[in-house]
């Protein structure tokens, strides 16, 4: 499970960079963007990972990661920006 | 103002540059959101859809298959597995299994596991490592997989009773502790698919198997030993050469020289090569019943023009024999899904078996589908194969792959 869980927090932070690269960040995040978003999908990713292990199995469990991360971070950007509008 | 409009002139490039360089972010941006949306989509309906489930055990597995090796992605990502083995009584003598299972918990989607049951056919195939990789790559993508054989198919001979053997090994596999009792398929290799065909007519199995199938299995055994016999197969209306190899002679002659009288039995036995096959001196010949004689005939092939003749002199034993080896005499029995498969350019069962297996199950009205591949030779991966065929042929088998694993996934 260690490989796998590495592999997941891989794909969150490269989920994350999708996501700058999406600019989804709020502005007011400034340079801290671009470590917020990677490490925010690397964490979800493993979470969704771990999840995904539990629910399905460990075949399953990567594109749960994936499916998980990517809302977590995009909603969570988005949240974000809607809270610096308000 | 004349000295100012140089200065403005010098700034529209500038900001011309810049504003396309703000269109191609914003391209780039929505090209990412658009990637990101269907990565979302895509992993979603993979992992809540069952076809979704099959599909990603399946593109996982094809590697293994096509390869004959545990590809780097099902190691990292696959369950760890655990191997046991165990025996089980039957008509047949003891049953020996190795079973290849999961060791993590049975996962609480679907709920229970896949069961397949793999026969690989004649021979001690247990240690085989093309066998050992196809089971270790469907245990670590969630199957529990159980191999059975028994000493008579070990000892290269077909006998009626080796079906009751793997309906046994298919009962043990149904009643496993997280296994899907109602999700378990028989996979047949070779000689083995005809008995798991014939284990799925068996009315102790038939209405709660998921699904059979046979890959380079026969249907009829007569019509095996004809062509046998012949040396040539009836492909489209016309006769085509076929030069079997030494294993299917064997097999047959072994179990054909039961029906045979004890001094028969015992010529044909002396006179099996592993290389060359069946060979008598003319003075062995001579010394075998007509009977014997036939059987010999039809094995070494040296009387094409003789196979009807022949065929009808063997005993009425020798045919009840033949026929109660054969799937085809027990095909309206099958309920479950059947899956068949058969490399074009098999020389152990020819090809022209499974098309009329599938012919018969299409007058029936039965459901199967019937795939025949060119990148195999009889059931092993072939080596150096093109780009083109092995695309197409792995595409087939990979629908195989996600409507066999479909049911459990």
């Amino acid at each position: 499970m260690l490989t796998l869980s590495l592999l997941w927090l891989g794909l969150g932070a490269v989920i994350g960079l999708a996501a700058l690269a999406a600019q989804l960040a709020p502005p007011r995040w400034g340079g801290w963007r671009w470590l917020a978003l990677p490490a925010l999908g690397a964490v979800a990713a493993l979470l969704g990972g771990w999840l995904g292990a539990l629910l399905f199995d460990r075949v399953q469990a990567s594109l749960v990661a994936v499916w998980v991360c990517i809302p977590a971070v995009v909603l969570t950007a988005l949240l974000a920006r809607k809270r610096q509008v308000a | 103002m004349q000295q100012a409009h140089p200065t403005t002139t010098q700034q529209i490039p500038a900001l011309v540059a810049a504003r396309k360089r703000r269109g191609w972010r914003r391209l780039a941006a929505l090209v990412v959101r658009g990637a990101l949306a269907l990565a979302f989509i895509a992993c979603l309906l993979l992992t809540v859809t069952p076809t979704g489930r099959a599909g990603v055990r399946a593109a996982l597995l094809l590697p293994a298959l096509l390869t004959a090796t545990e590809p780097p992605p099902l190691l990292v990502a696959g369950d760890p597995i655990r191997h046991t083995q165990r025996s089980i009584a039957s008509q047949d003598g003891p049953v020996y299994l190795d079973i290849y299972a999961p060791t993590t918990p049975t996962p609480p989607i679907p709920g229970a596991r896949q069961g397949l049951l793999l026969i690989s056919g004649v021979g001690d195939n247990r240690g085989v490592p093309q066998l050992v990789n196809l089971a270790q790559s469907l245990a670590r993508s969630g199957v529990v997989v159980m191999t059975a054989t028994t000493d008579t198919l070990m000892g290269y001979t077909l006998v009626p009773e080796t079906v009751d053997a793997m309906v046994q090994a298919t009962l043990a596999l149904q009643h496993t502790p997280g296994v899907n009792s109602r999700d378990v398929g028989i996979v047949g290799l070779s000689a083995g698919g005809a008995l798991g065909a014939m284990a799925a007519a068996d009315p102790r199995i038939r209405d709660t198997l998921g699904f059979v199938l046979t890959f380079g299995g026969y249907f009829d055994a007569t019509n095996l030993l004809r062509d046998m016999g012949r040396r040539a197969l009836m492909v489209d209306g016309k006769l085509v050469p076929w030069q079997p190899d030494p294993v299917p002679i064997q097999s047959l002659a072994n179990t054909i020289a039961l029906t045979l009288p004890g001094p028969d039995q015992s010529l044909i036995y002396s006179g099996f090569n592993t290389a060359t096959g069946l060979a008598l001196s003319p003075a062995d010949q001579a010394r075998l019943s007509p009977a014997g004689q036939a059987a010999y005939h039809l094995l070494v092939g040296d009387e094409p023009d003789q196979v009807a003749a022949n065929l009808a002199a063997l005993p009425a034993s020798g045919h009840a024999l033949l026929a109660s080896l054969s799937p085809s005499s027990v095909v309206g029995q099958i309920h479950a899904p059947v899956y068949l498969l058969h490399d074009q350019s098999d020389i152990y069962v020819p090809f022209t078996e499974s098309r009329d297996f599938a012919a018969a199950l299409t007058r029936l009205g039965h459901q199967h589908e019937f795939v025949e591949f060119s990148i195999f030779q009889h059931v092993e991966v072939k080596s150096g194969l093109g780009i083109g065929q092995t695309l197409r042929d792995g595409w087939s088998l990979y629908q195989i792959l996600v409507a066999t694993l479909g049911a459990g996934a």
